[in-house]
Parts: C-alpha cells; sequence; structure tokens
C-alpha cells in the first residue's frame, strides 16, 4: 500500500470516529460525565448527645433484655470510664471533641480526637468481608447517592455504649448511615440502629454535623487519670 | 492585651457554662451536686493534662490547719480552645474556686468556676452536668 492510498482510509477513519469523540468529551448529545462525590474533608462536630432518646423522642424499642440491661446498669460500667474506644456512631457525636475527615476517592477516614481513634469507610466498592472479626468500629463501607454517602457497618463487637447514658448493643448490631452534604459547612447525619437481640426493630436519629474551626489535638485518657478510684456505683435501682 | 484576652475567656467561658462536655466518666459516679462547694486559696500545682486538668489549692480551714484540695476541669484541649494555656493558672495565684464535691469524701472538687482576686473569672468546663436521666 502506498502512502497515497492509505491518507484517504485514514481521513475517513477519522471522520467516522468524530461524532464519538465529542459525545464522549461531553460536547454533544446524551452522554455525560458521572459528577464527583462532595468533598468532606475537614474538621466536624455533632452535638454532644449524652443521651440517645433524647432526639428519638422516647426510649428506643428495646427488647426484654435490653430493658433489664439498660434498668440495671450504671454510668461507672460505661467502657469510656475504662479509656476503651468510643466506637463509630458514638464518636461523631462527641460533642467538643471533633473528627477529621479525610476523602480519597477510595476511602474516607474519620479520625476522632477522642482518644486518637478512627474509622476506616472503603467507598471502592468491596462488599464485606464473609468473615469478620468483631471490633471496636466494624467494617465499613460506603457508596455514594447523589449529594449523600450511606455507610453500611457490621462487625462491631458489644462492648461499645452508643452514649452516656447507657443505651448498649450486641456484636449483631448493624449500622447504616447517612452522611448528606447540605452545603460547604453542614452535613446531615442520619444513623440507623439495627440490633434483633437489643431493640424490636430498627430506629434512626438525626443529628446535625457542623464544620469547626479547628485543628485535630491530642487526647490521651490515660495520661493522667485520677478519676477511676474516686467512682462509685450510683444505680439505685437493683 | 491581658484584660482583652481575659474578656475573651470570660465571655467564651460563659458560653460554655450551659454547654456539658464528653467526659471518660458521667457525673454522678464521682461528684455530688448536693455538695456545692467555695474555696479560696493559693495555687500549688497544675496540670494541664488529660484527660481531666487539675489545679491544687492550699487552702485554710477555720483552725488555720492548711489543706491541700484538688480542682478537676474539662480537657485541656477543650479548654485550649477557649483561650486557656498551660499559664493561665499557674502556682502562687490566690483564685477562689466553684464546684461540686466528690462523693467518696476526697478533698476533690469537679470544678465551675474559678474567679481571680481581681476579679476575672474563667469557666472550667464542667458546669452542672450531673448525670443523665433514664427517663
Amino acid at each position: 500500500m502506498t502512502q497515497s492510498s492509505r491518507a484517504p482510509r485514514f481521513i475517513m477513519a477519522a471522520l467516522i470516529a468524530l461524532p464519538f469523540l465529542t459525545a464522549c468529551s461531553g460536547g454533544t448529545s446524551g452522554h455525560t460525565q458521572a459528577s464527583a462525590p462532595p468533598d468532606l474533608n475537614g474538621v466536624w462536630s455533632a452535638p454532644f448527645t449524652p443521651d440517645i432518646s433524647k432526639p428519638l423522642g422516647h426510649q428506643p424499642p428495646f427488647t426484654p433484655y435490653a430493658a433489664d440491661l439498660f434498668k440495671k446498669e450504671d454510668e461507672i460500667d460505661d467502657p469510656l470510664t475504662q479509656c476503651l474506644p468510643i466506637g463509630p456512631a458514638r464518636g461523631i457525636q462527641a460533642g467538643l471533641m471533633p473528627f477529621q475527615i479525610v476523602q480519597t476517592p477510595t476511602t474516607l477516614a474519620i479520625l476522632f480526637e477522642n482518644q486518637r481513634t478512627f474509622r476506616i469507610i472503603n467507598t471502592d466498592g468491596r462488599i464485606h468481608p464473609k468473615d469478620l472479626d468483631q471490633t471496636w468500629f466494624g467494617d465499613s463501607i460506603g457508596h455514594w447517592e447523589g449529594d449523600t454517602l450511606i455507610v453500611d457497618t457490621v462487625g462491631l463487637n458489644d462492648r461499645t455504649w452508643l452514649d452516656t447514658a447507657g443505651h448498649q448493643h450486641s456484636d449483631q448490631l448493624h449500622l447504616v448511615e447517612r452522611f448528606q452534604k447540605i452545603d460547604n459547612d453542614n452535613i446531615k447525619w442520619t444513623v440507623t440502629f439495627e440490633d434483633p437481640k437489643f431493640y424490636t426493630e430498627p430506629w434512626s436519629v438525626t443529628l446535625p454535623i457542623k464544620r469547626q474551626n479547628t485543628e485535630i489535638m491530642s487526647y490521651s485518657c490515660e495520661e493522667n487519670e485520677k478519676d477511676r478510684v474516686h467512682l462509685k456505683r450510683t444505680n439505685t435501682k437493683k | 492585651m491581658r484584660s482583652t484576652f481575659f474578656s475573651a475567656l470570660a465571655l467564651a467561658s460563659a458560653l460554655f457554662v450551659a454547654s456539658p462536655v464528653v467526659a471518660h466518666h458521667g457525673f454522678s459516679v464521682e461528684f455530688d451536686d448536693s455538695k456545692p462547694v467555695t474555696l479560696t486559696g493559693t495555687v500549688t500545682k497544675m496540670e494541664f493534662m488529660n484527660p481531666h486538668i487539675y489545679f491544687y489549692l492550699d487552702v485554710k480551714d477555720a483552725s488555720g490547719k492548711v489543706v491541700n484540695w484538688a480542682f478537676e476541669g474539662s480537657p485541656p484541649n477543650i479548654l485550649y480552645r477557649q483561650g486557656w494555656r498551660k499559664d493561665t493558672v499557674k502556682p502562687g495565684d490566690v483564685v477562689t474556686a466553684k464546684g461540686f464535691r466528690a462523693r467518696d469524701g476526697a478533698h476533690l472538687v469537679a470544678c465551675n468556676t474559678i474567679t481571680f482576686q481581681d476579679g476575672r473569672q474563667l469557666s472550667m468546663g464542667n458546669g452542672n452536668v450531673k448525670g443523665y436521666g433514664k427517663n
């Protein structure tokens, strides 16, 4: 084939391909690029919520087992008293101890100032592993639906409390959270608790997460801990 | 500059008193809100550390005997954001501290506010964060 005969074929190929090339660039009909998800990077905080039944408006739907446990337990039994990890949902509403979100296309990390603990939310399309260890923060996977990150968490141990008032959970706890970005400084956070051992049906609360003008600081619960020797059981219902 | 700083601190403190903070323990398991305490003394030590700041006062009782009391406040990072620094309260300062006594009778107070001799007042961040009712 001579150069002179190849040129017309090249031109023909280019002309055939041209509509497809311009369409895929977004310049013409139909095909559009997927929007990038909202940017949640920054330092945030939800209001300190010591009793999660308050935003709910009533006590959650306890099973008989959970109701009996709630009646008997005492704040002295709060795992935070032992400087143990705060857990994924309670860490969000730790009030004046904020958290930082670090977001990449495949991972969203939530870094809690409270005891310098963290959550990893995988947003790369994976599913939960089949053989999960039960851990303090569980296994979290997330996906975006428009302006909302939906996070599914399982694999939690039963050792955290949901709040200071003592609403607890088992290792069957399944969390579903919706982080809806409202604007640059506001996220609407809705968390659904599903735990057939503790609650007869799933229940949800919504709290506002607001951007904070601060940096994450150090916090070491054991650094100068002097309270434990003074703690007294307060429950009088035994 | 110093008076402006304390004015800002006082304003932040006034706004902050109504806001209980997350602690690594509940209030009622350690302190008794039916036992308010107000003591004036000289600061002997300041611990600007986690999980709670502490300062210690030498306080003269009615007989003239000096007793050292411990006063507990919020975590240091929370106070730092309100303008506190390590030397905001320092040994040698004479202050009046108000709060609630420990349930076990120790010379230990969950401190709400401190007032310096020149009238400046600071919140220690505890407020009246008595136990969260289960009703």
